[in-house]
């Protein structure tokens, strides 16, 4: 089951643990107080391994695992953990990394190995802890920590620019306030400021005690392994702790980690040599230090860097100055473990079974593989108000690979609200809207993708939002400069009449649009905002403020009612029109143009009208939509994915078997059409030249006779079917009077027929008669070539 | 329509013809109606159409300034004239007329549509303000030279052009000729230009075009060089320092000095003329310099006044564009409000309620340009201050370097002077070497004379150094206070502006009131 360097020890293997054992008596006889060292475990075998030995730094092919995040948390995804037992006592074995993988459990030790592995083969400064935790570390407990998805995000606060003080810039109007009461009134306000503050202090403070851990027995003696990185590789500013268990990064300074005894990797062991008194806090992880660490080998070089199975080469240039060292210092002999290998599939289930479910301080995290759920859904975060989790206030789902691009859907006080990523048929980027009422004319609003430059709507709407009274929509880079487009509704009326499915639209009463300035047009003829005020048959026009003016130029009209049928001219009065004109010496409009400018508003109002209408269509159909994709729920699964897209599969089992059958008719081409007569003469191993010539004298005989035979077949069944067809027509020439309708529809059909099989018949003939030379030709031409007789001709 | 005008009395363009001509082609209907009442003005009509109407001459067409279509063929104009009103014009046809040469179209410069199909043009020629000519339309004409197709390539727009009936047409080569030199013609005689015939024309013509092309360029580089030159000029000008990087002023010192040219052929005197020439120019570039120093930081300091009055302006519009706006907020609830309500008094109430938020409104707006006006006082008075400044320093330090000039001047005088008395003593004694030119000779008759000649060229030199400093004092002066006064006399018309703006704003908001709520 094991491979052999399981079950044995080399002879340099052998060597190290004489050495570890030698530093082990030493460290014993040195520190008769402190505890042993986690040294050489039991591996699966039972065969004692040095702990670096157990390591094997490797990097997976997976983009994630480049970096320590995406280490961590797949280790701590991956792996079920398991507690020490005793909590205070080393365990007496260490697995080796495959076996741990295979069987998805391990305890600290394991998870600290196995993430230490890849975070080396990353290129990690990384090293694997042994010391001492805190329970809730210890036991994984987060629950009462805050939510990593949670926690506020750090908001960079931009001080407001200045504007620089011009030499010219006017001075601001004198504040004729009181200097004193201001001043009074800002302490006032800063003493209740700072009131408040305490209070909020205390608070905090008293829940902080409510909340602390209950005292544990073992404080200080649980016995914890987890992994630091230093500082230097990778990018990495400062050295700091990975919690194995959560993934989690600590700063050294934290005080859930209470001690260290030694820390070790794939090349040295280091023993510490500082007080723990303090926790991690003020401990150095300078290694080189001797005066704080004591290491193991000492030829061990430190700056050197680890590549598995690539220093090949390295090795070979250098080769003289490695033998130097190798004489000097025993180097760390190769690690015994196999190769850490996850599959795809493995990788892509990530937890045990696909599912993993963290509680953390009034949060609940659901963990799913991605394709594991119908629906998509990978992780669900449930945020409660209390601390036993039975307060629901939030609950935040986030999706993969869905058909309709759904990526998170958070509930939240009865709102949902959905996001999309980009691709949408509608460009739909968010969706909120009521939980008690999802239908149409509710409450909601729809944002959609929109950019700067290019729009990727056609209309150019980037956000709609909607009460049961109200639409307001924004649009953005329009080419009629409309930004803004506001619907006031009113109730609908009732019908006596029973309602159908959808019943008449809800009045509009009035519908507001606003509109960026055109620079083409003078301002005055501008229309800033344009306001159908249509149960009172009234439009307001705003026109758009010239430079230097404070005031903008306005023009009511007063429509005859049904002024929008078609047919009838509009009658004009002068009292359907008034005016504010800005610039008061300006010459008045002419009526002719403000009537024409009524006729246009008129056209205008309905086609407004009829956008609502779309609108409101649109939002309908959006929503049925997203209930047809709700209900089907479907996942996209890429053109890449072999596993799992079923037309791939299907397409490569095709060419698969197509593969197949053109295999199989290539073997039936290359029939030996020797054998049979081969085996009349018993299968010699070498052929005569009589008997080749025979052979071939007999195959094609064969040949020939098989090809006369089919003439004759096919030359026979003409002549049947011609005399048959001939006594047929003789029959009915004689009966043709006596005949009914049907024996003759019959005949007839007979007949047509006949003929026609004659036809193909004579057709096959003929061929056949042209072939058969050929045939023959053929045939010949392969016998002489053929290697068994070839020798002879 | 180019039958003899002898058979038919020609007809003139009058008020009637026009009258009848816009209310035809005028709105129709119920729009037709109100215009016919209120009248339509000449200068509100768009397009208009006088075809067969046997008109000689064109004219009276000075108050169609909109006008941008105008329609004059099959008439028996003679001369294309009296059109130079309608600069909005874009389309013109004056096919079927007896017009003889293309001419009176320098003020249409927005014109994309020219026809003059069927008269009896033989050039194509004083279209160069056209710049937007996109169809041209001179078929049934008398071209009759190829030549006249290269004057067609300084339309960039040009995409349309129709000659067919024309003598230069039986040219063999005409269409390639056409298609070649006008690369960006799309249609040529009706007919869309194919690929084919393009690239034929290209290969064709592809030397002479080349050599015509690089001409063109080259007319283009020197042109926008002289552009360039003339700018800098400008510059200059603005910093009074023109023409003072240079030995201009110089020459010009003994271009009106014709003593001073005598003087100059003295032997030896050369090399003096050039010592004193270098310094002179020497201390010109320095005026030069400093003058175009001092012009940049006025600029700057322009600059900077402009934006700030520009900011406080913005600043001080958008307040009072809030204070508006809350109020027709205000104003807009009211008014629904006192619809509804029927009750006399409440109403009476309301209304006081609006007068005086009127009253405020009117002092709010009021207040900030009074408090606009005062700040913007402030600053134009700093801003006079600086200039002023600034002015007299340049002037003081123009001043200081002139005198070096003159002191250069008096110098040399004083030298030449000397020179000449030698030369004098030389000439009386008859010791003169080299032969002197006769009429330097008469100078040199007595001492009196060559002093008084010497003293005229002085003289010369003196005034003409003098005027140029009275120049740059005079002008830099007027410039001053010119902008200045335009400083105070925009912002004073800002500021009645404003104040008109808001007195009409607060009259309509009573009328509004009392028009829509009068019991």
């Amino acid at each position: 089951e094991y491979p052999e360097s399981y079950k044995d020890n080399t002879n340099k293997e052998k060597l190290i643990l004489a050495y570890v054992e030698n530093y082990r008596r030493q460290y014993v006889h040195l520190f008769r107080d402190r505890k042993p060292l986690f040294l050489n475990p039991l591996n699966e075998c039972g065969i004692e391994k040095f702990v670096c030995t157990t390591l094997r730094p490797t990097l997976l092919s997976y983009k994630a695992l480049y970096h320590w995040q995406g280490c961590a948390e797949f280790v701590a995804d991956y792996l079920t953990m398991k507690q020490l037992e005793p909590p205070q006592e080393l365990p007496m074995c260490l697995f080796s990394p495959s076996t741990i993988l295979k069987r998805q459990l391990g305890n600290c030790f394991d998870f600290s190995n196995i993430l230490c592995s890849l975070l080396l083969g990353a290129g990690y400064d990384a090293y694997v802890v042994s010391g001492y935790a805190t329970k809730e570390i210890c036991l994984a407990d987060e629950s009462r920590q805050i939510c990593p998805l949670l926690q506020p995000k750090k908001e960079v606060l931009k001080e407001a620019e200045k504007p620089e003080p011009r030499k010219y810039t006017v001075k601001p109007p004198r504040d004729l306030r009181s200097k004193f009461i201001i001043k009074m009134e800002a302490r006032r306000k800063k003493e209740a400021e700072e009131e408040e503050k305490k209070k909020q202090q205390e608070e905090e403070e008293r829940i902080a005690e409510l909340e602390k851990p209950p005292p544990d027995a073992l404080y200080g003696l649980r016995i914890h392994a987890w992994v630091l990185v230093r500082g230097g590789k990778r990018e990495v500013p400062e050295d700091f702790f990975i919690e194995p268990f959560t993934g989690q990064s600590y700063p050294p300074s934290s005080p859930s980690f209470l001690g260290i005894e030694s820390v070790w990797n794939s090349t040295n062991y280091w023993a510490n040599m500082q007080n723990c008194a303090s926790g991690c806090k003020d401990m150095s992880f300078d290694l080189m230090d001797t005066e704080k660490w004591e290491y193991m080998l000492a030829g061990s070089d430190q700056t050197q860097i680890e590549i598995p199975d690539a220093e090949e080469e390295l090795y070979d240039l250098d080769d003289d100055e490695k033998e130097n060292e190798d004489e000097k210092h025993l180097d760390m002999p190769a690690t015994w473990v196999l190769p850490i290998c996850v599959t795809k599939n493995q990788y892509e289930m990530r937890c045990p079974q696909g599912k993993k479910t963290t509680l953390y301080k009034k949060a609940k995290l659901e963990k799913y593989a991605n394709y594991l759920l119908k629906d998509g859904l990978v992780t669900r975060l449930s945020v409660y108000d209390n601390n036993e989790l039975t307060d629901l206030k939030r609950v935040q789902e986030s999706f993969e690979n869905r058909e309709d691009k759904l990526t998170t859907r958070v509930h939240q006080g009865g709102l949902i609200t959905e996001d999309f990523v980009e691709g949408r048929p509608r460009s739909l980027q968010q969706h909120v809207y009521k939980a008690s009422n999802p239908g149409p004319e509710a409450e909601r609003t729809m944002t959609f993708f929109h950019k700067a430059r290019n729009k990727l709507r056609v209309d150019g709407l980037c956000k709609r939002e909607e009460t049961p009274t109200e639409m307001t929509e924004h649009f953005v880079n329009r080419d009629d400069f409309l930004f803004l487009r506001h619907v006031l509704f009113g109730k609908r009326q009732k019908k006596v009449a029973p309602a159908t499915a959808e019943g008449p639209p809800r009045p509009i009463l009035k519908i507001t649009e606003k509109f960026h300035r055109n620079d083409a047009l003078s301002a005055s003829k501008d229309v800033e905002e344009q306001i159908f005020i249509i149960h009172e048959d009234k439009i307001q026009i705003t026109y758009h403020r010239e430079d230097p003016n404070i005031t903008a130029s306005t023009r009511d009209f007063y429509k005859p009612p049904n002024a929008e049928e078609k047919g009838g001219s509009l009658q004009w009065s002068n009292d359907m029109t008034n005016t504010f004109q800005v610039n008061p010496h300006g010459s008045p409009a002419k009526n002719l143009a403000i009537y024409e400018n009524l006729l246009q508003l008129i056209q205008t109002e309905q086609k407004s009208i009829q956008a609502v209408r779309s609108s409101e269509e649109e939002v309908k159909e959006i929503l049925m939509d997203r209930q047809k994709e709700e209900l089907a729920s479907e996942l996209a699964i890429s053109v890449y994915d072999t596993e799992r897209n079923e037309k791939a599969k299907k397409h490569r089992k095709e060419l698969e078997r197509l593969a197949m059958e053109e295999k199989l008719r290539r073997q039936e081409m290359e029939m030996d059409y020797l054998a049979p007569f081969l085996a009349q003469i018993g299968n010699p191993d070498k052929i005569s030249k009589t008997q080749a010539f025979k052979l071939k004298e007999d195959c094609l005989a064969d040949l020939k006779q098989r090809l006369i035979d089919k003439a004759n077949l096919i030359q026979l069944r003409f002549e049947k079917e011609t005399s048959e067809l001939h006594k047929r027509q003789q029959d009915y020439q004689q009966k043709q009077v006596a005949m009914t309708k049907e024996d003759e529809e019959q005949y007839f059909n007979y007949c047509s027929e006949a003929m026609f099989r004659i036809h193909i018949l004579e057709l096959r003939l003929n061929r056949h008669k042209q072939m058969a030379p050929h045939k023959y030709m053929q045939l010949e031409q392969k016998l002489r070539q053929d290697p068994r007789l070839s020798v002879y001709f | 329509m180019s039958r003899l005008y002898d058979t038919v009395e020609p007809s003139v363009i009058d008020d009637e013809m026009l009258r009848k001509a816009v209310e035809e082609q005028g709105p129709k209907e119920e729009a037709g109606k109100i215009a016919k009442q209120e009248g339509v003005d000449y200068c509100d009509v768009l397009s208009l159409r006088l075809d067969f109407r046997n008109i000689l001459k064109v004219d009276n067409l000075w108050q169609f300034t909109k006008l941008t279509k105008l329609q004059m063929d099959n008439n028996i104009i003679e001369k294309i004239e009296g059109m130079d009103a309608l600069v909005n014009l874009r389309w013109l046809d004056m096919s079927f007329n007896n017009i003889e040469m293309i001419e009176g179209l320098d003020k249409l410069t927005k014109l994309e549509d020219l026809t003059l199909f069927n008269n009896r043009i033989t050039r194509l020629e004083n279209m160069d303000s056209l710049p937007n000519l996109h169809v041209l339309s001179v078929g049934n004409n008398k071209i009759d030279q190829l030549d006249n197709l290269i004057y067609l390539r300084r339309f960039p727009n040009l995409r349309t052009l129709n000659l067919t009936g024309n003598p230069v047409c039986d040219d063999q080569g005409y269409k390639l000729f056409a298609v070649a030199y006008l690369s960006h013609l799309v249609y040529l005689d009706f007919r869309l230009i194919d690929e084919d015939t393009r690239q034929k024309a290209h290969s064709l013509y592809e030397n002479k075009l080349g050599e015509l092309m690089h001409n063109e360029k080259q007319a283009e580089v020197a042109i926008e060089a002289e552009k360039k030159a003339a700018q800098e000029l400008l510059k200059h000008k603005d910093a009074y320092v023109e023409h003072l990087n240079s030995s201009v002023l110089f020459e010009s010192m003994y271009k009106e000095d014709p003593e001073g040219m005598k003087l100059a052929l003295l032997p030896g005197l050369q090399d003096m003329l050039k010592d004193f020439q270098d310094k002179f120019v020497e201390v010109c570039m320095k005026i030069f310099e400093f003058g175009m120093k001092e012009y940049e930081k006025r600029c700057k300091e322009m600059r900077e006044f402009n934006t700030c009055i520009q900011d406080a302006e913005a600043a001080n519009k958008k307040q009072a564009v809030t204070v508006i706006d809350a109020f027709e907020e205000y104003k807009k609830k009211l008014f629904t409000e006192l619809l509804v309500t029927s009750d006399a008094e409440v109403q009476e109430r309301k209304m006081n309620e609006y007068h005086e938020g009127v009253n405020e409104t009117w002092d709010k707006l009021m207040g900030l340009e009074m408090q606009l006006v005062d700040q913007l006082e402030e600053t134009i008075k700093d801003f006079e201050r600086n200039m002023t400044d600034l002015m007299s320093q340049l002037v003081e330090y123009i001043q200081g370097l002139i005198t070096q000039v003159r002191d250069l001047e008096n110098s040399h005088n004083e030298k030449l002077l000397e020179m000449c008395m030698t030369v004098l003593e030389k000439v009386v004694k008859n010791e003169m070497d080299e032969e002197l030119p006769d009429d330097l000779r008469m100078l040199f008759v007595d001492k009196d004379t060559i002093v008084n000649a010497i003293g005229a060229s002085h003289d010369v030199h003196l005034i003409k150094i003098d005027n140029r400093e009275d120049e740059i004092v005079t002008r830099s002066g007027a410039w001053l206070s010119g902008h200045m006064q335009k400083i105070h006399a925009d912002e004073c018309a800002r500021n009645r502006a404003r104040v008109v703006e808001i007195t009409n704003y607060i009259d309509h908001l009573r009328d509004e009131i009392d028009t829509q709520f009068m019991p």
